[in-house]
């Protein structure tokens, strides 16, 4: 596996040439239902490499289970999701519980709305966990997620523990954490929900910079316009299906398609 | 579909909007507002207290009942019960405790809300010790029907020379009743105490922020006090008043007990950060942090075995002491002595039936308690297998610790009364080793036990 290292740009733009890169990601005819309450109806969706794409919707509309399907947290009733690994293609979807969950490990990376640190680790241990878990001497892991943590202003707090940070600083550990394996997409359910708007601003900027920012793909959910603004592609979702962009215009004023 | 809002909704009075305790307690408490297992097991850790309980005073009070017309050995039977009482005292308490703890803690993220959105601290204080004083009377009901279900199984133990039969083992209506009024003040007394924490700081209980410190003046205390029980202990010989050597035998014991308690979470927290500079792996850093974050719990987690490693070396000099007595006695004596090695077993039994009861509400409490926890490390890629060998550490590697220092104190204190023949005798040793063996295997197992309910978190997160 190939680590990556921290430095990126400190407020990364969209990556330009994500439109014209191949999909990274793609989900085909997903169907999800939770008893008799459709999740995802028949979705459609690819994620290319470089870009930040938004998931916008309102609650029940199937954002959080289409997040969970492309992350292998969730399986599909029916349909398939595809990576693409630096080996080839992997259907997610066939993939067995021990291979989804060591993909989700080493390939893809998380950041919740509470962060969702263990919270008796320290800011360090917390993001070298991740290195650990993948067979990294506990040093190395430690200096690596130490320049991470350096790279998203956290100098100086590595053995604070996460009661112990400001809700950006904790989202800020949580975002080196699902960087610091280098990580080609990054997953975020409501990174910035629990924050006012100037920390939201800075989280989101650190989030952009760790991951469109060095060329891999982000997938956000959000309620926040501001937020889906600063994403490359919005979609917005209804009743488990992507709604078409017509409907959607006006909303952020930014590209609308699966 | 959209609907258009025409007029606001009219604001509540207040007189409306101040619902009563119960009646929001009962709201919340409702099987479908939060999952069954919550208030499932607490009752059952509850009804398994309970029936141990009556079991355990059933036979204290059938040995109080014989006179010396029954039986000749009668006032030594007496002693013993007591002296088996006292033993089983700690681990029945550690039970119960565990069980009220995981009644209360259930409801401490729920209730630090409600007191974010303004509840009063009397109003959080009054629902919780509601909630937990109700599911304890009710898990002390179904105790009292385990308790009689168990009854002619539990009369068929001989004594002096027959069976007790169930109708020995009965409490009468009177002691069933203090029983369940005595369970439920101790749920509602650790309910309370418990919220102390929500009531006083609700945001610390919402993050996690505290992390207990212990204090090494402990080790001091604790090491003055074996000192103390050691040169009590070592003065029985001069004894002869009956009640009075039970007396001193009760303090010195009691004295070590504590002693356990006082110094193990201290000395539990100094070997968790050796280990945490020590750890390589995941598993063993979080292990090591976990036990750090409150040494007090996760010695409460063990304490049981501390007892039963104690009682072990207790019990296992008796048994050496006892059995170098075979000499030409009389029959009565040899039933006594006969009589006496039952008492030990059951006595080990007993507490290990209480430990293994603990140690698996205490799982189940810290899988519920942490789920999110779980749940996020999981969604991060966290082989199950790692979070079963960290869930595994943060108990074993004090259970180790637990068994070899209780097993210590207890030698210390046993050294004055038998001296050091009988400690390392061979009768002795076995039941040491099969004690020990049996404790940790007991705690193991109940551990595994809880590994379904790890099961369903992970499966159904947002149903717990």
């Amino acid at each position: 596996m190939n680590f990556s290292t921290p430095p990126f740009p400190a407020n990364a733009t969209p990556h330009t040439t994500a439109f014209s890169a191949p999909a990274i990601l793609s989900g085909s005819a997903l169907v999800k239902t939770y008893g008799s309450s459709t999740a995802l109806a028949g979705m459609d969706i690819s994620i290319r490499a470089g870009e930040s794409v938004a998931i916008m919707g309102a609650s029940g509309s199937g954002k959080t289970t289409l997040l969970h399907t492309l992350a292998g947290i969730t399986s599909p009733d029916s349909g398939r999701v595809d990576f693409q690994s630096p080996s080839g293609s992997v259907d997610v979807t066939a993939m067995n519980e021990r291979d989804r969950s060591r993909l989700r490990r080493e390939a893809f990376g998380f950041v919740f709305q509470q962060g969702l640190l263990i919270p008796e680790l320290t800011a360090i241990e917390n993001v070298a966990l991740p290195l650990m878990l993948a067979g990294y001497p506990r040093r190395e892991a430690e200096g690596r997620a130490q320049h991470w943590l350096a790279a998203l202003g956290l100098a100086g707090m590595e053995a604070r523990r996460i009661g112990e940070l400001s809700g950006g600083q904790a989202q800020r550990v949580a975002i080196a954490r699902a960087q610091v394996t280098g990580a080609t997409v990054v997953f975020a359910d409501e990174p910035t929900g629990a924050l006012d708007s100037a920390t939201s601003e800075d989280v989101l900027n650190a989030l952009l910079g760790s991951t469109v920012g060095q060329g891999h793909a982000l997938v956000i959910v959000t309620h926040d316009d501001a937020v889906a603004a600063r994403c490359s592609r919005v979609i917005h979702l209804r009743d488990g299906r992507v709604l078409p962009s017509a409907q959607t215009a006006g909303s952020t004023g930014r590209a609308v398609s699966a | 579909m959209t609907a258009t809002i025409t007029t606001t909704p009219p604001m509540a009075s207040a007189s409306r909007s101040r619902a009563p305790v119960a009646r929001l307690t009962w709201l919340l408490a409702r099987p479908s507002a939060q999952s069954a297992a919550l208030l499932v097991l607490p009752g059952l850790a509850f009804a398994v207290t309970t029936a141990l309980v009556l079991i355990v005073l059933g036979g204290g009070m059938m040995f109080s009942r014989w006179t010396l017309d029954d039986n000749a050995d009668a006032t030594v039977y007496q002693m013993l019960s007591v002296l088996a009482l006292v033993l089983l005292l700690v681990p029945l308490a550690s039970l119960g405790g565990a069980a009220a703890r995981l009644s209360a803690r259930r409801r401490d993220d729920r209730l630090a809300t409600l007191r974010l959105l303004g509840a009063t601290p009397g109003t959080v204080t009054q629902m919780t010790v509601l909630e937990s004083t109700a599911i304890a009377v009710l898990g002390s009901l179904v105790g009292i029907v385990l308790y009689l279900i168990a009854m002619p199984f539990v009369g068929l133990i001989p004594f002096a020379g027959e069976a007790i039969g169930a109708g020995a083992l009965w409490v009468g209506p009177g002691v069933l009743l203090i029983v369940v009024v005595a369970v439920a003040a101790l749920a509602a007394i650790s309910a309370a105490i418990g919220l102390r924490r929500v009531t006083i700081s609700p945001l610390g209980v919402r993050t996690r922020q505290t992390a207990p410190k212990m204090h090494w003046t402990r080790i001091v205390v604790g090491v003055l006090a074996i000192i103390g029980a050691y040169a009590l202990l070592g003065s029985m010989s001069g004894i002869a008043d009956a009640a009075l050597t039970i007396a001193v035998l009760g303090t010195g014991i009691g004295i070590g007990i504590a002693v356990l308690n006082l110094i193990g979470p201290w000395a539990l927290g100094i070997a968790a950060k050796l280990s945490l500079r020590r750890a390589k792996s995941a598993a063993q850093l979080i292990a090591a942090r976990g036990i750090l974050e409150s040494p007090k719990a996760a010695w409460r987690q063990v304490s049981g075995v501390a007892m039963t490693s104690f009682i072990a070396v207790v019990a296992g000099t008796g048994i050496a002491v006892v059995s170098s007595l075979t000499g030409d006695y009389e029959e009565d004596t040899m039933l006594l002595l006969a009589d006496i090695r039952t008492g030990i077993i059951i006595t080990v039994v007993t507490s290990f039936l209480m430990v293994a009861c603990s140690v698996g509400v205490n799982q189940a409490a810290n899988i519920l308690d942490r789920r999110d926890l779980y749940v996020s490390l999981d969604r991060l890629g966290m082989p199950r297998e790692v979070i079963e060998k960290f869930r595994s550490r943060t108990v074993m590697s004090p259970l180790r610790f637990v068994t070899i220092g209780s097993a210590l104190v207890g030698g210390v204190l046993v050294f004055p009364l038998v001296g050091i023949s009988f400690i390392v005798a061979p009768a002795s040793l076995i039941v040491i080793a099969g004690c020990l063996i049996g404790g940790v295997f007991l705690v193991w197992l109940a551990l595994r036990a809880t590994g379904p309910v790890l099961t369903r978190v992970l499966r159904e997160p947002e149903r717990l």
